[in-house]
């Protein structure tokens, strides 16, 4: 078959799963330092999960059976994945790709509340001179808007990515290593210049709020937001960086065919070395990578070197993903939309190598952080928003339970973004509205 | 049969039950003088000029409207008007209490529990009052609230272009002409100072081409005075017989001259929106213009305020008659601050405003100030705010309507005129905006914010990015793309602005030769020729037809729902999970083939009847829009059937044999021209038709199919429609 698919391993990952093993690594100071950085990875179009005709999903995960093939790029850190089995996005819209999309972040129908990103980002990601950071590859694509979007900075309104590495390199990174020359005057000048000019627009967008109703205002405020995140950054750059830890080497991307399908993995790697950058830099403490969006007409089989290639066939992620009411490896869309998977699952695990390949503190940047995997149904084919493909990944200092599987009972998402919120230090009782606390079992 | 088809889609579906550089003009400098500048506002009194639409009725509660949109609109329509789910118009004699009684046990169906109590009897009061108003008397004022617009990265871009660099001098190649008379010369050239005077082609004479009769060639020469002669057969030297200006050539007889004025390459106003994000669009509204979507995050801030930055410094490093005065005139920074800062802001600045931009440019410069003024808000938003208008509603300010009008009509800021009509009072009478909106439709102008909405209104913006797959992909390059974009955005135009057409049912049916070279053997025929193989209308361009396809093969599925959704207004619910994706492909079959089981499956048929036979239709072309009459060896079955074309359910067939013919069944069709009305809308105003807004609505339809489908009396009936200038309150 040439893409590495075994049904035993299929039929090994369909028990149930096995609760709470304890976490096999914990820094010291367990208990007392919040999660430094999170960073969400988001792919489109679910996973092979339970499928329509009633066979068991082959994403779930067994505690002491070797991870499904799917996740099988995880199993260098599976100590430092959470597996959550049986999350719920709930009822509403379910069945629906967009809706998935717009509760996946928000834990809120419709996408009817601030996404979980965007709270941190305005909270604990507040001291850094990026809020928060969301990078695309071939996100924007086909004219991608509004809900194929998945981060809310205010309900009911997505913002879209950055689909360029090399604008968002220039952009995250110009100016934030001083200059060995010391200080340039016109440089000097030119900041003086635009914190007066912000202060000016600060006194406008109040004086224009003036008259205009609830959701006019939000949008300003909104606007005054950003204000004060780019005040904060401009004031931030007199703060010397490491040069060694603040550059990037030279960015193979084609900026003319980003988006070309066979640019993709490296459009999708450089972003994702981007952030890691980003944030080893002190740049930012929250980051969303999003690859394509939902209902993607991403052609995967043009990807070089994968399983998936087929220069002479064009198989898109959404097409793939209506593989069907079996698993049937016999059927090219059920071998295609698996190898598909299994690819975005190693893109994931891509970041968890970036993150542990730099030392910080007594371990590596992966110990101190917290890496979402998701996406916006479970399985392609049913649009299912019950048992949901999240995995966290990352000790976040010590504050989450990783190394085990969590059967979650069919609890609610919003739990699980609840616990991301507390570990990263931010005050997020509840989240989403289902209210829901924290999921029981993640945190430590 | 047709109840139970709907009733399946029903239960399925939970529905049961450049020409801004005019150099003459200097249109957007001010007229000199005083009366330009300086008047206030418009005090409250003055701004009721305008009588508002009838006060029959008052707005619907903005809950229920709200509620409506978010449970109800999906299946019963926007408006009321139906859809998947049925309409709910005329239903003006029922009960209140047990219409909000079955709202409250019954709806929505995925979810009864949705909407009960108070919710429920607020649903059944507008469905039994706004619903059934008579669209010829009811409120056409609508229900916008108080707002304001961020300006997209293409009105920004076309708004410092007009402000800034509307003055300069494009270059242009310097073209010769020789007409020979009764001379029968072989070759012919141009030898002149610019290139030494060659005696023969060989050693660089500038070869000319003959055109009807006539030598012709062209050459961008530097700016400044340069000297030429005609060289016939690389042996005759003779001066240019049509040109008077001569100078003597040292051997007894004159050369020809040409003075090359200085000029500058146009800017890229893309450079003047580098990094801030595209605009976003919610699922389903299809323009760059959605009001509530712009949003300025601190990505956006942070390029506004770099883009700021660099038009400041080009467009103070050009100079030009922008520029009120030098910087060291006394009274330099007040003005500068003032004149400039009222172009900038399409309004005259406050008090404040004007103390605060002077003070920048005395003390920072004029770059400072012109900076400011460019990041400012006063320029990235423009305001509908209004002002009260003494019936409880707001009325936009003279300079609130020059902006609307502008940017919907042209695209960008406003000009001098239509300032200067601001201000003395002009666009807050009825017949002053009509006289401006007149004055800007009938401007060539008007062709740009016209073709930005033409491939917005059918999805095509998207096509030099479209996949296409490594067979195909040859054969559709970045010219051929672009050249197609260009095509539908010039035909749309055409049809738009041409003095003896203007009617919306060209743009479905009018014949059009293949407008390019580039497209010849796409389209099978010579440029110029008619365009063979039935294509007519949008519906034949292959834009349309290569968009609405897969990188490799043709979709019925895509090409129906751009008719259903696109031309007709009508929504089909998202298809179903477990829907199965694309059929397989299959080398034997053909498309329709494959897509048989959509209509063999009763429960694929509940929604696919209304998709897939008015795009088997299309099969005749493939993924790029190439006209084909075999696939994969069997031959393309013709034609498909435009059935229930004024709504779903009603049950009607309408075959057609090709897309002409299609063409003429919409044209003749009353969806689709209100669908058309509608979709210009909602690019007016930046914002979807709710159920507040359904007398408004009605109104522009029915003006629009009464004037037969008049399109330039469409684009003025949006204006002056009292919704265009009256604003609301935003419900708390």
């Amino acid at each position: 078959m040439g893409n590495h698919l075994n049904r035993r391993r299929f039929l090994g990952v369909a028990g149930a799963s096995i609760l709470g093993l304890p976490a096999l690594f914990r820094p010291a100071r367990a208990q007392v330092e919040p999660a430094r950085r999170l960073i969400v990875f988001y792919f489109p179009d679910g996973v092979a999960g339970p499928s329509a005709d009633g066979e068991p999903s082959l994403w779930r995960v067994s505690a002491g059976a070797p991870l499904p093939d799917q996740l099988a790029a995880l199993t260098p850190h599976r100590a430092a994945c959470l597996f959550l089995n049986d999350l719920s996005m709930g009822g509403t819209d379910e069945g629906s790709h967009p809706g998935g999309a717009r509760k996946l972040l928000t834990g809120v129908d419709g996408g009817g509340g601030r996404s979980i990103d965007r709270v941190l980002a305005q909270t604990v990601g507040a001291d850094r001179p990026h809020r928060h950071v969301y990078l695309g590859a071939m996100a924007n694509w086909n004219g991608a808007s509004g809900d194929k979007h998945i981060s809310y900075p205010e309900a009911g309104f997505t913002a879209p990515p950055w689909d360029d590495p090399v604008e968002a390199f220039e952009r995250l990174f110009a100016g934030q290593v001083a200059d060995p020359a010391g200080p340039d005057p016109a440089a000097e000048r030119r900041r003086r210049l635009r914190l007066s000019l912000l202060d000016g627009i600060r006194g406008e967008l109040a004086e224009l709020k003036s008259g205009l109703g609830p959701s006019e205002r939000a949008r300003l405020d909104l606007h005054l937001e950003a204000v004060r995140e780019v005040e904060q950054r401009i004031g931030d750059v007199a703060q010397a960086r490491d040069p060694a830890a603040c550059g990037l080497g030279p960015m193979d991307i084609d900026r003319g065919q980003l988006y070309a399908p066979e640019q993709f993995p490296a459009v999708l790697a450089a972003q994702s070395e981007l952030l890691v950058q980003a944030m080893a830099c002190g740049l930012t403490r929250v980051g969303v990578i999003q690859a394509s969006h939902h209902t993607s007409e991403l052609i995967m089989s043009r990807f070089a070197g994968t399983e998936m290639y087929d220069p002479g066939f064009d198989m898109r992620s959404h097409q793939a993903s209506h593989y069907g009411p079996r698993h049937d490896l016999e059927r090219r869309e059920f071998r295609d939309y698996f190898a598909q998977r299994r690819w975005f699952v190693q893109q994931y695990a891509a970041v968890l190598d970036a993150l542990a390949a730099r030392p910080e503190g007594d371990g590596t940047m992966l110990d101190y952080s917290l890496v979402l995997l998701c996406s916006e149904v479970s399985d392609g084919n049913t649009h299912a928003h019950r048992d949901m493909p999240f995995i966290l990944a990352g000790g976040g200092a010590g504050r989450v339970r990783t190394g085990q599987v969590l059967d979650t009972g069919g609890a609610r998402h919003a739990g699980l973004l609840a616990a991301i919120g507390q570990a990263m230090g931010a005050d997020v009782p509840r989240f989403g509205d289902t209210a829901s606390p924290p999921l029981p079992g993640v945190l430590s | 049969m047709r109840p139970l088809a709907l009733l399946f889609l029903w239960s399925l579906v939970g529905c049961a039950e450049s020409p801004g550089v005019d150099v003459p003009g200097a249109a957007y400098l001010p007229d000199a003088g005083p009366g330009a500048d300086g008047a206030a506002p418009r005090a409250d009194d003055d701004a009721a000029a305008l009588p508002p639409g009838s006060d029959a009725a008052a707005p619907p509660p903005a809950g229920a409207a709200a509620t409506y949109a978010r449970l109800c609109a999906a299946c019963h329509g926007p408006l009321g008007e139906g859809g998947a789910g049925p309409a709910l118009t005329g239903l003006g004699d029922r009960d209140r209490a047990t219409l909000a009684d079955r709202i409250a046990r019954t709806m929505p169906p995925t979810d009864p529990t949705a909407c009960e109590g108070a919710c429920a009897d607020d649903l059944a009061g507008l469905i039994l009052d706004t619903f059934s108003l008579d669209p010829g008397t009811c409120d056409a004022a609508g229900a916008l609230p108080r707002r304001v617009r961020l300006l997209t990265r293409r009105e920004y871009a076309s708004s410092l272009r007009d402000l800034f660099f509307f003055d300069q001098v494009e270059c242009q190649p310097a073209r010769f002409t020789f007409d020979p008379g009764d001379r029968q010369p072989g070759t012919v050239h141009v030898a002149g100072s610019f290139n030494g005077w060659p005696g023969t082609l060989a050693a660089g004479g500038l070869a000319m081409a003959r055109v009807d009769g006539v030598y012709v060639a062209t050459a961008d020469l530097p700016a400044g005075r340069h000297s030429y002669k005609f060289v016939l057969d690389e042996r005759d030297w003779v001066p240019d017989p049509d040109n008077p200006l001569t100078e003597p050539d040292g051997f007894g007889g004159h050369n020809s001259i040409i003075e090359v004025p200085p000029c500058e390459a146009p800017p890229d106003p893309a450079a003047f929106t580098a990094g801030v994000p595209p605009e976003t669009r919610p699922e389903g509204f299809a323009f760059e213009t959605h009001v509530a979507s712009g949003r300025v995050t601190a990505v956006h801030l942070e390029a506004y305020l770099e883009n700021a930055e660099r038009a400041a410094r080009a467009a103070l490093a050009r100079g030009g008659r922008w520029l009120p005065c030098a910087a060291a005139d006394a009274g330099c920074p007040a003005r500068f601050a003032t004149e400039v800062g009222a172009r900038v802001f399409r309004r005259p600045l406050t008090e404040a405003e004007a103390a605060r931009y002077t003070a920048l440019a005395r003390d920072e410069g004029q770059e400072a100030a012109l900076t400011a003024l460019l990041a400012s808000p006063g320029f990235l938003y423009r305001s509908e705010r209004g002002v009260p208008d003494g019936q409880g509603r707001y009325r936009l300010t003279g300079h609130e309507v020059a902006a609307a009008l502008s940017y919907f009509l042209w695209g960008t800021t406003p000009d001098a005129e239509l300032l200067a009509a601001a201000a003395d009072g002009r666009l807050d009478t009825e017949a002053g905006l009509a006289a401006e909106a007149r004055r800007l439709i009938a401007d060539p102008r008007a062709g740009e914010a016209l073709g930005t909405f033409a491939v917005q209104w059918l999805g095509v913006e998207a096509l030099p990015t479209a996949a296409k797959s490594a067979e195909l992909a040859p054969l559709f390059g970045d010219d051929v793309r672009q050249a197609l974009l260009d095509q539908t955005r010039d035909f749309v135009r055409q049809v738009v602005f041409d003095p003896d057409d203007g009617r919306f049912a060209s743009l479905l049916t009018a014949a059009w030769p293949v407008p390019d070279a580039r497209l010849a053997a796409l389209y099978g025929a010579p440029a110029g020729a008619p365009a063979p193989d039935g294509r007519a209308g949008v519906l034949g361009q292959a834009s349309v037809l290569a968009t609405y396809a897969h990188s490799d093969q043709s979709s019925p599925i895509r090409r129906g729902l751009f008719v259903r959704q696109k031309l007709l207004c009508q929504e089909l619910p998202p298809p179903p999970p477990n829907a199965g994706g694309v059929p397989d492909v299959d080398p034997r079959a053909t498309t329709r083939e494959r897509f048989r089981q959509h209509t063999d499956d009763p429960f694929c048929r509940s929604c696919h009847q209304y998709i897939d036979a008015v795009g088997f239709g299309f099969e005749g072309f493939d993924a790029i829009g190439r006209h084909r009459t075999t696939e994969n060896g069997q031959p393309i079955e013709g034609g498909g059937d435009m059935n229930d074309l004024e709504g779903l359910g009603a049950g009607t067939s309408a075959p057609y044999a090709d897309l002409a013919t299609l063409g003429a069944l919409l044209a003749e069709s009353e969806a689709a021209p209100a669908c058309f009305a509608t979709r210009l809308r909602r690019f007016a105003l930046g914002a979807r038709e709710g159920a507040a807004d359904r007398c408004a609505v009605l109104a522009l339809q029915r003006r629009f199919l009464a004037s037969g489908g008049d399109l330039r009396d469409l684009l003025l009936a949006v204006v002056t429609a009292p919704e265009f200038t009256t604003r609301v309150e935003e419900a708390p």
